[in-house]
């Protein structure tokens, strides 16, 4: 018999705020533990929640990425769990009336574009971070991540393979990273996925057995999960080689294989009720208004507007991989009006200073509309490339307007010919051998000759204008 | 409640209470349950639902972090706590 698979997917995704989703601590992973804590997020009694509103936007940006139903008047709720993680024994979370609803996401299969529909988005807190420690046969517990800011897209079970799971989560993906609500790094947790997997006869509009599956920290371990998973629920049902049951399964990547865990509660046991303690949150035409005016464009929109401004497709791809390339972008072709250059020089110069310093794409902070400048003051043959590429590590680390630092340090060309041939005769005229080689036919000869007359001019030379000159004073000679 | 919920109740918090204890929950809950009673048996059809005691709405905070509390301090009233983590009994999922 054929089967076909029916997926649905829970995606947990952190969002990017300064502070924590009801209390003023820090979100900020990979510090020491519990450094971000107080008595809030520590569960104490008495303390009450202030909602972040922030993580309001966030979430509200986040459904209308998605096409979703924003709902105007949201609610926070209690899910009640007892785990060490969870400080409160409760998580604080949306269930009766969710940030957004009713969505969908467009990806691409190879059978064409294919809907998937998001059934709703919800804006809840991180659980705490546990530590099995085999010394002490203790658990050991880690409160920096509790109540940091998520949001969770339920979809519809609409998707049918894992290439249409990993196109619809690198669809999610680029969106979310687009409007800067999260950097959705799954080796880093900020993006996590439930897997929820069931299969049917071909054709048949009966759902089989559910499994769910957690602990996915790549998309090639749910390719592997996906894949796993939809072998074993055949093989019980053609051979019998298990029973199976809706439960929740965790995935091994190193085994290559998914365990059952706890029995899945169902949702009574969670006992959701409103939290009182957080005030509903009521949205105005001009709070939507102002949201729906900082959404960016699709990333594919301003894909196409950047190669209509002249660059290629691989660099308006590597921009519209992160909003802050390409606002740093924007501002710097609006300065310099040097579409490609701008591109080039974020694309090389600024990506190879940001990895030499163990940063990200997203860690870019330097001011697009000096960026212009500095490129266009290259453009211009004011500044040498080679100068110019001192500058901006300069910038870098301060500051520092690009003109003025270059006349300050001595780093604007020379435009007095003159001058520079004055040069030229003194270094060929110390270095005779160099020169004499360089008119017998060794072309070699010239380089360490080139190079005295660039470290003489300090740079400030076009390094052609420059070899011109060097070549006509030799052969003058 | 009964007896059978208790003993759910007591599964999915990870309590064990004695038989004693057991008693004395549900004898609990049992006067809780005589005054749910007095409470139901009014007519509350028009009245409307309530969620939170004071009519406010849009409490926020701006996206602010501050300095952090003093993790010690949180920890003092802590069973026990190892290395800067609250430390309890091992939980295997
Ligand atoms: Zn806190």
């Amino acid at each position: 018999m054929r089967y076909e698979t029916v997926i649905g997917l829970e995606v947990h995704v952190e969002l990017a705020t300064d502070s924590k989703i009801f209390c003023s601590c820090a979100n900020r992973s990979g510090d020491e533990q519990n450094s971000h804590v107080c008595p809030a997020c520590c569960g104490m009694p008495g303390m009450l929640p202030v909602t972040n509103k922030r993580a309001v936007d966030l979430g509200m940006t986040a459904g209308m990425m998605l096409n979703c139903h924003i709902n105007r008047t949201t609610t926070f709720d209690k899910k009640s769990y007892y785990y060490p993680d969870l400080p409160g024994s409760y998580q604080t979370t949306q269930w009766f009336s969710p940030v957004a609803v009713n969505g969908t996401v467009r990806i691409e299969t190879e059978n064409g574009p294919k809907d998937i529909r998001v059934k709703q988005i919800h804006m809840e807190e991180d659980a705490g971070k546990l530590v099995h420690d085999t010394l002490s046969n203790t658990t050991l517990v880690d409160f920096n991540r509790t109540s940091v800011p998520l949001i969770e897209i339920v979809s519809q079970p609409d998707l049918s393979s894992a290439d249409e799971v990993v196109a619809y989560l690198e669809r999610l993906r680029s969106l979310l990273r687009f409007a800067k609500v999260s950097e959705c790094r799954m080796e880093l947790g900020t993006m996590r996925c439930d897997v929820n997997l069931s299969i049917r006869p071909e054709g048949s509009d009966k759902l089989g057995v559910r499994t769910e599956m957690k602990n996915m920290n790549s998309i090639s371990a749910i390719r592997r999960a996906i894949a796993y998973e939809v072998d074993r629920h055949i093989d019980a049902i053609e051979n019998g080689t298990e029973e199976l049951v809706q439960e929740t399964r965790r995935w091994d990547d190193e085994k290559g294989m998914s365990f059952a865990m706890r029995n899945k509660e169902t949702a009574g046991d969670y006992r959701y009720f409103p939290d009182p303690n957080v005030m509903p949150i009521v949205i105005d035409d001009e709070w939507y208004g102002r949201i729906q005016g900082t959404l960016p464009p699709f990333p594919e929109v301003k894909k196409q507007q950047l190669i209509d401004q002249g660059l290629t497709e691989y660099d308006a791809d590597l921009l519209t991989q992160s909003r802050v390339l390409c606002d740093c972008y924007d501002a710097a072709f609006a300065a310099s009006g040097l579409a490609k250059e701008c591109a080039n020089w974020i694309a090389t110069n600024c990506l190879s200073i940001l990895k030499k310093n163990g940063q990200t794409m997203d860690d870019l902070e330097i001011d697009g509309d000096r960026l212009g400048q500095l490129v266009k003051l290259v453009g211009d043959g004011v500044v040498s490339n080679a100068n110019a590429k001192k500058i901006l590590e300069v910038m870098f680390e301060e500051d520092v307007d690009p003109k003025a630092y270059a006349e300050a340090n001595d780093m604007i060309v020379s435009n007095d010919t003159d001058a520079v041939m004055d040069v030229i005769r003194g270094i060929v005229a110390a270095n005779e051998k160099d020169a004499n080689d360089f008119r017998g036919g060794n072309e070699k000869a010239i380089n360490p000759l080139f190079g005295k007359c660039m470290k003489e001019l300090k740079g400030n030379c076009a390094p052609q204008q420059l070899r011109e000159m060097l070549i006509a004073c030799i052969m003058e000679g | 409640m009964n007896k059978e919920i208790l003993v759910r109740l007591e599964k999915l918090n990870q309590l064990r209470l004695t038989e004693e204890q057991e008693a004395e929950t549900l004898a609990f809950f049992a006067e809780r349950e005589a005054d749910m009673a007095i409470v139901d048996a009014v007519d509350t059809q028009e009245v409307e639902r309530m969620v939170h005691v004071m009519p406010l709405e849009n409490v926020l905070r701006e996206d602010r972090a501050i300095e952090p509390f003093e993790r010690e301090a949180l920890q003092a009233g802590a069973p026990a706590a190892e290395d800067g983590y609250w430390q309890v009994p091992r939980t295997v999922d």
